[in-house]
């Protein structure tokens, strides 16, 4: 079983408060259920198209109902648009297992670029006609690797009159993201550098909203994550072996737990000298464990980019490259991930008291984190000792 | 003579940024790298009202960003010369 890494980015309209685009994702056993709607015009007219569409055709397609039945019941729900007299969002559907077995349906949104091993591979289209609408059918078999990124038409539209005359070309976008694409990158990591190129293209200012949703077939990775000693010392060994004993990745926050994985696994602690961000006091090393940090700071920073990173209207690129704890974190638990196995240790560490990074403020970093990472479709596990 | 400076997270709020980049720049002035070698620790246990620092095996009280300076050429300095 592999894991559906998926990412979305949807930029306003300027001076626009609402998004006209929409993304929704839900998940019904193995089966990711994905949609992409834009809504006519924009504001809060192409928000309630687009929020009703999305909304509709991802619960319906996750429970299998024939995309014939979806697609009339939008016609029959949305409301007609007084000025245009026409009721219409367009959409991308991408339904997708654990296997990599799934389907697309478009309708008029911008053709959705498939990469395998970061080269464009057409898609076979078969072409329906419901009630007048032309809508593509496409089979998929996914391959670990594989990426999709579909997209609203703000995209083809990026700097027309401005930077580019007549827009961005779709030839030239497909290339850009065979350019771009990176195997082991995340998938929002993708979305978002497509949408900041966009970003870019108009110059800060987007003339229509701007949706990039990417979907990714990637090797489901663990990462275990241990944050504080445990409160009974005594239990110290059976957690650091209970933890280490984990499949994946280890990361150790805070120094009294690594001095506690340390002494247990019988490694040296070290520690660096180095400051690439002054927030975040520096990493440590034990052999054998993948990442060793400061505990609170650094998790506050780390929420900081998970709230950027999970922020659909956040505009930059989604990566984490810097050498200071939190970013290494972050890269490990938003971009490297699927599975994210949290131990919190709940002794309290009294010199904390009274600095604003007492054990409570800790645990709310932990509790916030775990939110974003379950609404980013990781699966998350957490225990307490 | 080995310098630990703390960097855990309550350090870290009371300056070690400040008292590692202050301590750097006052061996280099001195041409002292020879004889002090300078390290970051994690929480060494003594934490307080100030950055905790040991030197050698002596915890040295009261290190703050303003105080480095001072402690330095009073105490930890003539502490490495006479070795």
């Amino acid at each position: 079983m592999s894991f559906v890494d998926y990412g979305y980015v949807s930029l306003n309209k300027k001076r626009e408060e609402l998004c006209g685009d929409r993304v929704e994702h839900t998940v019904c056993g193995d089966v990711h259920t994905f949609v992409l709607a834009d809504g006519l015009g924009s504001g809060v007219k192409a928000n309630i198209l687009a929020t009703l569409t999305s909304k509709i055709l991802c619960t319906m397609a996750a429970a299998n109902i024939p995309i014939a039945d979806c697609i009339d019941t939008i016609i029959d729900s949305l409301p007609v648009c007084k000025v245009r007299g026409v009721a219409y969002a367009t959409f991308t559907v991408v339904s997708l297992d654990e296997r990599g077995r799934g389907y697309i349906v478009e309708y008029d949104n911008p053709p959705a670029i498939y990469l395998r091993g970061g080269k464009l591979c057409p898609l076979e289209r078969q072409e329906k006609v419901y009630g007048g609408k032309k809508v593509y059918f496409s089979e998929l078999e996914m391959q670990e690797g594989d990426q999709i990124i579909t997209t609203s038409d703000g995209v083809v539209h990026a700097g027309i009159g401005m930077s580019l005359n007549f827009g961005w070309d779709v030839a030239e976008i497909r290339e850009f993201t065979e350019i771009q694409y990176e195997r082991n990158g995340a998938a929002m990591t993708a979305a978002s550098v497509l949408a900041n190129a966009c970003y870019s293209l108009y110059g800060k200012e987007c003339g229509d909203d701007t949706t990039v949703l990417c979907v990714k077939l990637m090797p489901t990775k663990t990462l275990n994550i241990m944050i504080g000693p445990p409160v009974d010392p005594a239990r110290d060994e059976a957690v650091v072996k209970e933890f280490m004993s984990q499949e994946g990745k280890h990361a150790v926050c805070g120094g009294t737990s690594s001095q506690v994985v340390a002494r247990v696994l019988k490694k040296e602690l070290t520690s660096s000298f180095d400051f690439p961000d002054r927030d975040v006091p520096p990493i440590g090393y034990i052999d054998g464990v993948d990442l060793v940090c400061e505990g609170v700071l650094t998790l506050k920073k780390t929420l900081k980019y998970a709230e950027d990173f999970s922020n659909p209207a956040y505009p930059e690129i989604k990566q984490f490259r810097g050498k200071d704890g939190a970013s290494m974190l972050a890269n490990l638990l938003l971009c490297d991930s699927g599975a994210v196995n949290i131990f919190v240790g709940r002794n309290v560490n009294l010199a904390h008291e009274g600095l604003g990074i007492d054990n409570k403020s800790k645990l709310d970093i932990v509790v916030k984190l775990l939110k974003i990472l379950t609404s980013l479709g990781k699966k998350v596990d957490i225990k307490y000792y | 003579m080995v310098i630990q400076i703390c960097i855990g997270s309550a350090c870290h709020l009371r300056g070690s940024y400040d008292v590692i980049e202050k301590m750097k720049a006052l061996i280099a002035a001195d041409n002292l790298e020879d004889k002090i070698t300078l390290k970051a620790s994690f929480c060494l246990g003594r934490c307080g009202e100030y950055v905790t620092v040991k030197a050698d095996n002596e915890f040295i009280d009261g290190v703050n960003a303003a105080t480095i300076e001072k402690i330095y050429n009073e105490i930890l300095k003539p502490k490495a010369l006479k070795g």
